[in-house]
């Protein structure tokens, strides 16, 4: 299953509630504000850089270039929309609203 | 000279709220009233420099807000520690804002009396 995100987590609860609750090892994809927390040194990045190691994370490159986000975490893949359709053609898809 | 304060908290091109605080600026601007913007929380996030939404056929936001000083809006405030919870410094900003400190936006709002949420 991959679980989607599209919260900002700094002002949502829902990655923290994603991370508590998905199975180990299910990829999360960040998008739309979802992907301001592949940003390194914010005050949820440890709380990413952890899930890394149980989950593949992935954040949309379109999102991220509309949002001049650059300093990433390490281990966190960008991928296109290509690469979203993918993922979703592989996996059960369930959005994290 | 009639004074304002439009405070942005939501994050740019997740939602409308930025696009429309920045039309009311635009809008308000020329009944020269003494207008002063504050980005607070994920607001911090529309002052980040080299936004790029071509991909998402949507118009860049942030660099619009240095050019409103052309319409006499010359107060800029961001919470510091919104932009630093965020991971960001000011060199990350499009323009040098004003940066304040939680106390410091609660004197301001106070000062100013009204406020547009966005």
């Amino acid at each position: 299953m991959l679980f989607t995100v599209n919260d900002s987590s700094l002002t949502s609860d829902s990655l923290d509630s994603l991370l508590r609750i998905a199975p180990s090892g299910a990829p999360i994809l960040l998008y739309e504000d979802g992907v301001f927390s592949a940003m390194e040194g914010t005050r949820d990045s440890q709380k990413v850089i952890d899930a890394l190691k149980d989950h593949p994370i992935y954040a949309l490159d379109a999102d991220l270039e509309a949002r001049g986000l650059k300093r990433l975490i390490k281990g966190i893949k960008i991928i296109s929309y290509d690469g979203f359709v993918e993922l979703v053609e592989k996996n059960d898809m369930v959005p994290w609203l | 000279m009639e004074k304002v304060i439009v405070l942005l908290r939501k994050a740019p091109y997740g939602s409308i709220y930025t696009a429309e605080a920045f039309r009311t600026i635009m809008g308000i601007a020329v009944f020269e009233m003494d207008i002063c913007v504050v980005f607070v929380d994920d607001g911090v996030y529309s002052l980040v420099k080299d936004q790029n939404p071509e991909k998402l056929e949507m118009k860049p936001l942030g660099d619009g807000f240095p050019m409103l000083k052309e319409f006499n809006v010359n107060r800029f405030v961001v919470h510091d520690e919104s932009l630093s919870e965020r991971g960001l410094v000011p060199e990350d900003l499009v323009m040098e804002v004003e940066m304040a400190n939680s106390s410091q936006v609660s004197e301001i709002i106070k000062d100013y009396g009204r406020v547009l949420p966005f």
